[in-house]
């Protein structure tokens, strides 16, 4: 089956946000809601600190807990492999959300539906990229088909998909290849600037 | 559908509707035509149908971006960023960042002022009846434009009968121009983001007006083994496509050096080599690496001296002006020989707080045989007493011979053009309008100063200009009007305390503006500002490798007009002919741009940029002739931007100084000798002239001021070590929350961008302060509250308030809650006038008052479900 996700170049992300802006203006978020996220972390000490900046959101999982979790069968894993709420579907009842290894999911009081990163699935049927990727100045955010991202982006490195500041990899088998920075391998990290 | 602005596209349309009286001066807006599209359908069902337009953002952030808005039924959407073509280092996409990506969250704010406010207590007649001293704490009444403009055109009159032109503080251009020709204004200036280099690039022959273009072309960076940063974060300071560039060349195997307080993003993902710097040393840590330089010369062969002998006057006794004294040459400074103290590594390491052995790796890690790049930003020169500093900077990068060759460079990467200097390729044309020269040619007042000057009434007059500038001449001034038309400046000049005091103290104060931004908190009119979304359109340039063409997203949002129709439905009130100013509509301004705008073709010759078909022109409701161009109109409408895809040897290959390198007769610099002046008479005594500080020499020497890391230390004595009573340099990185001032009203960007206040984990440990605690940061010149981000990666004794948030001062204590910088920043005279914001100090402790997060605080201009003024204007 195939299987989209993200690809993201730690060694070149700077922890900028704009993805995470390019997604809120996308979804149209609230306050309160955020689908994508980019932290920044540091490890060691003055005069020899080291940091590594992540951009989080949904790893579209080859087994999705969120979707055997959800008793509305609002949740699709699309053709592509994409997984998606159908909110017109979901009750609220949030079983979802601790489902999710990663807390992906985000809860929507005044729809009363739960809500989440869609791999901005309807641009990409309309022959638009996704929001986040799209507009990442260091180029270091992509999102396609996870066995053309390993052949693009995987050559003479190791691409992962956990290091301590995401969590080691759970059973759900998330669809994401991190090029990781040395930084990020250190089990002790804490959170930066913001 | 409500958006997350609280706009529903009904009310939108109707508020439209709405629009009366004052909608007659409305510019001939198109609405938008681009390229539908239809969405949706395979997932949801529903069918999205839209129109993308190329929407402005026009903001002062260093960087230049292409944003695209998708509008249905004349409401946006949501956004995106280039698409234009495939994204190459060759021809690479002009990607927003957060800022940009929130642009409908700024332009569609719940805050945004729809229509006139007027405060409540505020009455014509000057003195008691402004009731001056609750600006800032008073409540706003909506108002019509009618009635706003007639009260302010009454008071105009008043005060020109009672006092003169001098009574009237004017910032902003096209105000500037309407008061132009209602006699005059004092007019201000400042060294703003320039620093030192607002004035002395130019007096010692080094590059143009800000230095700016000081690079050499962007292809030609990666022909450099090693990038010396000065200051330097594109990530967060030139956000954009720089940090792209930086990368690329990271990849290619690109050494990274960098100076700076700050590890900051940029170096972390460069994997720079960090030098904690403190910003203001700069000048005395390259003395002491010249002196490195010549030492370790004969065994290393670092210096190029026959560019300093060629190209240089200053650098030693065989080399200096005609009529000065042979021994005040740079090169005896360094030895000793004049002052008896040679500039060691250890002499500097004792005033700079940089080891030693550090002052002599960066002497021979830029010596001449390296292809170096010297490269920085403004911010080491917006320190109080580093006029010498563009000169020493000069001088080193003259020692290595990094000038004007491939490979090598000694300059500033910064802005939207870091990593790429060199002439616009695309230069959009004029707009036809001639802006009205200001008759009173003997006021006007440095930023420094502005504020304690109208308080006390009296100023130093050194100029007009960063540039025009003349001996000081101390003044008496008596302001009873300040309208701001443009600018944040009560945000943004110095000694913000101050300039409350000064807002306070006037008849009348008038901004123009979107938001209850600071200027119009101490407002007695807000005159509510449309945005480039909606007007007609207009060019944005950035790096000189596009242009970005922005059009007409929205129709007028409620009673909003531009500065330009603002200052023109004034004008018949004060008895001027707005026609003469402003002839054109603002269709036809953009129109006019277009038509004249140009590209450099890849022969080199200058070619017109647009065509036109008659139709197009039409279109617009415009005057013109359909003419030939490189692109259609239609088409650059659609795509937002034109751009070249570059190649290697192209014709917009550039050298920095190649010209003065080649020939240095025929081509000089524009100082006295046409020389690089590491000796420079008239920067010392055009200087000292001003009045401000006496410190200023001929040559790089060391000074310091009463702030800054000297001031951090009992009688400013780095060498002995005392702490004195503000014992952390307090300094003022700029921040991906706001634009300066710009944007710190949305919400989106609240959420993103906490705003904490930076300190060394030692330092605040040391005072049991974690990250989140409340900070209270005092300086001897006001208070501030923040919530503490403790990091590893600034250094120990410096303080991180990051730039431009709004003051909000809580009346009862007079502490500030929103961590505006200038509130703890003061009136430090010092060089040609510099705003100093890298060198301030402070001391802090745990604070016991609380912070609202500034997402969750209440907004400062609230509406109705129906539209009606809800209140607010105060936290």
């Amino acid at each position: 089956m195939a299987q989209v996700g993200f690809y993201h170049d730690m060694t070149r992300c700077v922890g900028c946000k704009a993805c995470q802006m390019a997604c809120k203006d996308k979804n149209d978020l609230a306050i309160g809601l955020i689908y994508r996220h980019a932290e920044s972390y540091e490890t060691g000490t003055y005069p020899l600190p080291a940091s590594y900046c992540y951009s989080f959101s949904c790893n579209h999982c080859a087994m999705p807990a969120c979707l055997a979790a959800c008793p509305a069968q609002a949740i699709t894993k699309m053709e592509d492999g994409t997984v998606i709420i159908d909110e017109e579907v979901c009750i609220g009842c949030q079983e979802c959300i601790p489902a999710c290894p990663y807390g992906v999911p985000q809860y929507k009081a005044d729809t009363n539906t739960v809500g989440k990163c869609d791999g901005c699935y309807e641009l990409r049927m309309n022959g638009e990229s996704n929001a986040c990727a799209s507009t990442c100045a260091a180029r270091a955010l992509y999102f396609g088909d996870l066995e053309e991202l390993q052949a693009r982006f995987g050559s003479g490195k190791t691409l992962v998909n956990e290091f301590p500041a995401l969590g080691a990899m759970p059973e759900t088998e998330p669809s994401l290849l991190v090029n990781l920075k040395d930084a990020a391998k250190e089990a002790s990290f804490s959170p930066s600037l913001y | 559908m409500e958006n997350s602005n609280g706009i529903t596209r009904r009310t939108f349309v109707s508020a439209a509707a709405a629009m009366t009286a004052m909608a007659a001066l409305a510019s001939a807006g198109c609405s938008p035509t681009q390229n539908s599209v239809e969405e949706g359908g395979a997932a949801s069902g529903a069918g999205v149908a839209g129109t993308w337009v190329s929407a402005a953002c026009w903001h002062n952030c260093g960087g230049r971006c292409v944003n695209m808005a998708l509008v249905q039924d004349g409401v946006v959407i949501r956004q995106k960023t280039d698409d234009s073509h495939e994204d190459s280092p060759e021809q690479f996409q002009q990607r927003a960042c957060v800022r940009g990506r929130s642009q409908r969250n700024q332009v569609f704010s719940a805050d945004r002022i729809r229509k006139p406010l007027k405060r409540s207590g505020w009455a014509p007649g000057g003195g008691a009846n402004s009731q001056g001293e609750l600006r800032g704490r008073d409540t706003w009444e909506e108002i019509g434009w009618d009635e706003a403009l007639d009260l302010i055109a009454q008071e105009f009159e008043r005060i020109k009968t009672d006092y003169g032109n001098k009574a009237f503080l004017v910032i902003g251009g096209e105000a500037q121009s309407l008061m132009a020709s209602y006699g005059g204004y004092v007019g201000s200036w400042g060294t703003t983001s320039y620093g030192t280099f607002a004035y002395t690039p130019g007096i010692v022959g080094l590059g143009d007006f800000n230095f700016s273009d000081s690079g050499n072309d962007r292809l030609d960076f990666k022909n450099c083994e090693t990038i010396v940063l000065i200051g330097s974060n594109p990530a967060w300071s030139s956000a954009g496509s720089p940090i792209y560039h930086a990368l690329l060349l990271k990849e290619q195997g690109t050494k990274f050096v960098a100076l700076d307080p700050f590890y900051n993003e940029s170096h972390s993902a460069l994997g720079a080599e960090w030098i904690p710097t403190r910003p203001g040393t700069e000048t005395t840590l390259f003395i002491g690496v010249a002196y490195e330089m010549l030492r370790m010369d004969p065994e290393k062969q670092l210096i190029d001296w026959d560019f300093l002998n060629t190209y240089t006057i200053g650098f030693d006794a065989e080399h200096m002006p005609e009529g000065e004294d042979p021994a005040g040459n740079f090169k005896d400074y360094l030895l000793g020989t004049s002052d008896g103290t040679p500039k060691t590594p250890e002499w500097t390491a004792a005033r700079t707080g940089i080891p030693a052995e550090k002052i002599t790796y960066i002497a021979e890690l830029i010596g001449k045989d390296t292809r170096a790049a010297i490269v920085g930003s403004y911010s080491a020169a917006r320190n109080t007493h580093t006029d010498n500093w563009p000169q020493m900077f000069m001088t080193i990068g003259a020692m290595g011979g990094h000038f004007g060759k491939s490979g090598h460079m000694c300059g500033l990467t910064t802005n939207a053009r870091a990593y790429g200097g060199g002439p616009a390729i695309f230069q959009a044309g004029s707009d036809g309008l001639e802006s009205v020269p200001n008759p009173i040619k003997d006021e006007s007042i440095c930023h420094v100063e502005m504020w304690k000057g109208i308080v006390e009434g009296s100023y130093t007059f050194t100029g007009t200009s960063t540039s025009k500038r003349n001996p000081g001449v101390q003044k008496s001034i008596d302001i009873h009007v300040i309208w701001h038309a443009g600018s944040a400046r009560l945000q943004t000049a110095d000694d913000q305390v101050s300039g409350i005091a000064a807002h306070r103290k006037v008849d009348l104060v008038i901004s123009n503006a979107s938001f209850m931004t600071t200027n119009s908190k101490y407002s007695d009119f807000i005159l509510p500002v449309s945005t480039l979304w909606e007007r007609p359109g207009g060019f944005l340039t950035g790096n000189r490798e596009m242009l970005i063409m922005h059009t007409q997203v929205v129709d007028r949002y409620y009673e909003t007009y531009s500065d330009q129709e603002i200052a023109k439905m004034l004008a018949p009130l004060l008895g001027i002919d707005g026609e003469e100013i402003w002839p054109t509509s603002a269709a036809q301004q953009f129109f006019n741009q277009c038509a004249g705008a140009t590209m450099t073709d890849e022969s080199g010759e200058k070619v017109t940029l647009i065509s036109f078909t008659q139709e197009e022109i039409d279109a617009l409701g415009v005057d013109g002739e359909p003419q030939e161009g490189s692109i259609s109109f239609s088409e650059y409408k659609e795509k937002g931007v034109v751009s070249v895809k570059r190649s290697e040897g192209d014709a917009y290959t550039y050298y920095y100084y190649e010209d003065f390198i080649d020939d240095p007769v025929a081509n000089p610099t524009k100082s006295e000798s046409g020389l690089m002046e590491i000796y420079s008479r008239q920067l010392a005594s055009t200087i000292r002239d001003f009045g401000y500080s006496n410190d200023v020499t001929p040559i790089p020497t060391f000074y310091t001021g009463p702030e800054g890391y000297a001031g951090t230390f009992e009688n400013g004595d780095m060498v002995a070590g005392v702490p004195s009573a503000y014992p952390f340099q307090l300094y003022n990185p700029h921040y991906l929350r706001r634009s300066h001032t710009v944007f710190d009203n949305v919400q989106w960007l609240r959420e993103a961008w906490t705003n904490p206040v930076y300190l060394n984990a030692s330092d605040a440990g040391a005072k049991g302060i974690a990250t989140g605690d409340v900070v209270k940061i005092t300086s001897p010149h006001g208070v501030t509250l923040r919530p503490a981000c403790v990091t590893e990666r600034l250094m120990p004794g410096m303080v991180g308030l990051v730039h431009g948030a709004w003051v909000n001062v809580d009346e009862s204590t007079g502490i500030d809650y929103a961590g505006s910088d200038n509130y703890v920043y003061g009136t430090v005279k010092s060089g040609a006038g510099v705003s100093g914001w890298n060198s301030g100090i402070c001391n802090f402790e745990k604070a016991s008052e609380s912070l609202i997060p500034d997402v969750d605080l209440p907004l400062l201009v609230n509406y109705n479900a129906d539209g009606t003024y809800a209140g607010g204007g105060r936290r």
